[in-house]
């Protein structure tokens, strides 16, 4: 009865966001009947998945070390489930390159019956929607939840004979409003982002604080429950290291354990094919390979340091110079058209329906939109700038980076709301997504919900969301500056 | 849940018939002194009714612009003691919207003054790229006199807005008033508006005092135990009757678990009675409370 009771409160709740939203929002709005067009993914080179500029050699060979497990995919042998949402990190992390987000083929539907597992998909995966993982928001008893709850389970796989679980009923806790989603964040970037001091990122979301006063924002830092450090890393910056990251997703993610989590989350002893605990422990001997210091590695170990060194994504700005020169570059399978000086080539098959001159994203509209960005609010805590500091790695040490993120969680409001508390994180609370890599992007929100630039925007506004004023200012501007915002975007 | 409904109901009917009784006075005497109920009142209390936004905690009534209303809420208080008061918009047949906000002073970095906190403004706007400032930081006056209250005003301007930032000091907080118009005459008639604001004091409200919690005015304390575990600090504002005895505790942002716990414990504190040229008075302060053997500390 409590569930039910939660479960309608949700429903209402949802409804009354989207009927307040739905009277409140046209107040501002243009008049005007035609709206911005998101460009569409951006197409011409990845611009992502190399090494950080300036790694010795030593560390490239660490890198690319690296790099090879982070795409390798796990069988059971290998300590794969008994639950799992994907088998390899590469699968989730992969467009537009490796390290990053959710590719536009989800592989999460081959793999629910590969090698004979007789996963049931559940509903909200599908072949061409983002990856995603499951979370329940509240415990059958009413208790509150918040839990990664795996979709898959290795039960008829060929490689796990004799294992047989159920996968949880989503049905049953969708009818109930009880699962939220998450989707893959992208890594590039990431070592500047952990080598960045607490100082520094107090600092940075201090400095804006009187345009932040004028925009109804405020936003504070996830700390860690241990040290009392700002986390960083995650939807709702929830993890303190990228160590941390690597070892929880091993395990959450593709049900691996690790020196970080060394428990099985399935208790079935029938289920346990792997008898080592650990199963994915530090070696004590060498496993050789190109990079002698990362043959003495553990997986986890690896995959942040992939993740470390892995470089931010290069916006259109430089990448455009290349793909313009490129003839085959200038038109596309897309109906976005590009014009001379264009630093938007549309990536073959995107859906968007753009057609008109305004959506030509041009450089001056792309310095344009990052000029009404600014203006309107949206840098008030996607902070163009951070600086790393001292750091082991060179590359890493002291460099300006442009994540467009204070990495502050702020309250979003009641539309994108999970009711998931992490950390310092409330339900209502996500970090500020970092921008930088975001017109490669395919999926959008912390559930994916859209593909859509704009719609993301929208969403930024409902009842209660610090970026009500910034989306008010937004939708009061004429639709060329917004299709310039969008434009901009698109370019980074 | 139904009865949490209904007290809140009874409690925001009962805010606002104080807020409205507060109003009457103040047009009819100016300045005068509010009942108990006001005073208990959390600065978050405010609301549009019929076309006028009250909020009793600040003894502000301000009649809206013609076809204004209310927007989306804003986010619960900060837990840097920031309010997003009230988000007016534009309904039909007009533009604009006018954000109303404060930030508690005792969970800000101390600005000497107004004047300071609009050059902040000033620069902190002049640095976006494509901002412009149409008026440098200037002291006006808002509200009815002959209670009207002096300001500091800055506009500036960017991509198409027009925007005024009004900023002045009450019970202990920076209120903001922000004005986003298409064009200046949208942005004038809007910071016009602000004329009709009417403002009520308390006769002897509270005297603001930094850090009071801090001092050796503190003659007994008990640690809150049961708060929840947090490494943020958790902000909290009370006001010290002038026999020393805490008369209101306003828990700015915890979970309900911390806000109950904080909430009795500092009802216990005692104080020495604060005076001022011999005359007890009431003090109004902030607190920064931290989990962890119960370690309380002031503001910092």
């Amino acid at each position: 009865m409590a569930k039910r009771t939660f479960a309608s409160a949700c429903s209402l709740a949802s409804m009354s966001a989207i009927l307040v939203a739905s009277v409140s929002l046209p107040s501002l709005a243009p008049a005007q009947g035609r709206g911005p067009t998101d460009p569409g993914v951006r197409g011409g080179a990845a611009g992502a998945g190399d090494p950080i500029t300036g790694l010795s050699a030593t560390e490239r060979a660490f890198f690319e070390a690296a790099k090879d497990v982070f795409a390798e995919t796990d069988g059971v042998p290998d300590g794969l489930g008994p639950r799992f949402n994907l088998d390899s990190c590469l699968g989730c992390h992969s467009q537009p390159a490796s390290g990053g987000s959710a590719p536009a083929v989800n592989p999460q539907v081959a793999v629910a019956t590969l090698l004979g597992a007789r996963n049931t998909l559940p509903s909200f995966i599908t072949a061409n929607g983002p990856v995603r993982e499951a979370r329940f928001v509240r415990n059958p008893d009413g208790s509150p939840d918040g839990g990664v709850h795996a979709l898959f389970v290795i039960t008829g796989r060929s490689d796990a004979p004799g294992c047989s679980i159920a996968q949880p009923n989503f049905a049953a806790e969708l009818s109930r409003n009880n699962v939220v989603f998450r989707i893959p964040t992208p890594t590039f970037g990431l070592g500047l982002v952990e080598s960045t001091p607490d100082s520094a990122l107090e600092a940075s979301l201090a400095a804006n604080s009187q345009q932040k006063r004028a925009l109804g924002i405020s936003g504070r830092f996830n700390h860690n429950g241990n040290d009392g450090t700002i986390a960083r890393f995650g939807w709702k910056a929830q993890n303190k290291s990228l160590l941390l990251f690597s070892g929880e997703a091993y395990n959450v993610e593709i049900g691996v354990t690790n020196d970080l989590f060394p428990s099985e989350r399935e208790g079935n002893a029938a289920c346990q094919f792997n008898h080592t605990h650990p199963e994915s422990p530090t070696p004590l001997e060498s496993e050789g390979g190109a990079s002698p210091s990362a043959g003495f590695q553990s997986d986890i170990a690896l995959f942040a340091a992939f993740m470390r060194l892995l470089a931010p994504p290069t916006p259109a700005s430089a990448t455009a110079a290349v793909a313009a020169a490129s003839p085959s570059s200038t038109t596309t399978g897309s109906t976005v058209v590009a014009s001379a000086g264009s630093v938007l080539p549309a990536a073959a098959g995107t859906t968007s329906t753009a057609t008109t001159s305004s959506t030509t994203s041009t450089s001056a509209t792309v310095d344009r939109g990052r000029q009404v960005f600014a203006n309107v609010g949206c840098a008030a805590c996607h902070t163009r700038t951070q600086r790393s500091g001292g750091a082991n790695v060179a590359a890493l040490s002291n460099v300006t980076f442009e994540p467009y993120s204070d990495f502050a969680v702020h309250d979003m409001g009641d539309r994108l709301a999970d009711g998931v508390s992490q950390g310092e994180a409330n339900g209502r609370e996500f970090r500020t997504a970092p921008l930088w890599g975001v017109g490669q992007r395919i999926f959008f929100l912390h559930d994916g919900r859209t593909k859509d630039l704009g719609e993301a925007i929208a969403q930024h506004a409902s009842r209660g969301s610090e970026a009500n004023q910034v989306i008010q200012n937004y939708n009061a501007l004429s639709v060329d500056d917004r299709q310039a915002v969008l434009n901009f975007l698109r370019s980074l | 849940m139904r009865r949490l409904l209904h007290l809140g109901a009874v409690a925001s009917l009962a805010t606002v018939l104080a807020s409205a009784l507060a109003a009457v006075l103040a047009w009819r005497y100016g300045e005068t002194i509010l009942p108990f109920a006001v005073t208990s009142a959390m600065p978050q209390d405010g609301g549009v009714a019929d076309g006028v936004y009250t909020n009793a905690y600040f003894g502000l009534s301000y009649p809206l612009p013609k076809g204004f209303g209310e927007g989306l809420a804003g986010p619960d208080p900060s837990q840097s003691g920031y309010y997003v008061l009230a988000n007016l918009v534009a309904q039909a047949g007009g533009a604009g919207t006018i954000l109303i906000a404060a930030q508690d002073t005792f969970f800000d970095k101390p600005h000497r003054d107004l004047a300071e906190a609009a050059s902040e403004v000033r620069d902190t706007m002049a640095q976006i790229e494509g901002m412009s400032i149409d008026r440098e930081p200037a002291e006006i006056a808002i509200g009815r006199r002959p209670a009207s209250r002096p300001a500091w005003r800055v506009d500036f301007n960017g991509v198409g807005l027009y925007r005024a930032m009004i900023m002045t000091e009450m019970r202990c907080h920076l209120l903001s008033i922000t004005l986003t118009a298409r064009d200046p005459q949208e942005r004038e008639t809007l910071a016009q508006s602000l004329d009709r604001v009417s403002l009520t004091a308390r006769r002897d409200p509270p005297v603001c005092i930094r850090d009071y919690a801090g001092g050796d005015q503190l003659v007994h304390k008990v640690a809150p135990t049961d708060i929840m575990p947090s490494r943020t600090p958790i902000p909290a504002r009370i006001i010290i009757g002038s026999d020393g005895v805490v008369r209101h505790v306003h828990v700015i942002r915890a979970t309900n678990a911390q806000r109950k716990g904080i909430e009795d414990v500092l009802r216990q504190w005692r104080f020495k009675p604060h005076t001022i040229n011999g005359r007890a008075v009431e003090v109004e302060t902030g607190l920064a409370l931290r989990s962890g053997g119960g370690k309380v500390t002031s503001t910092d």
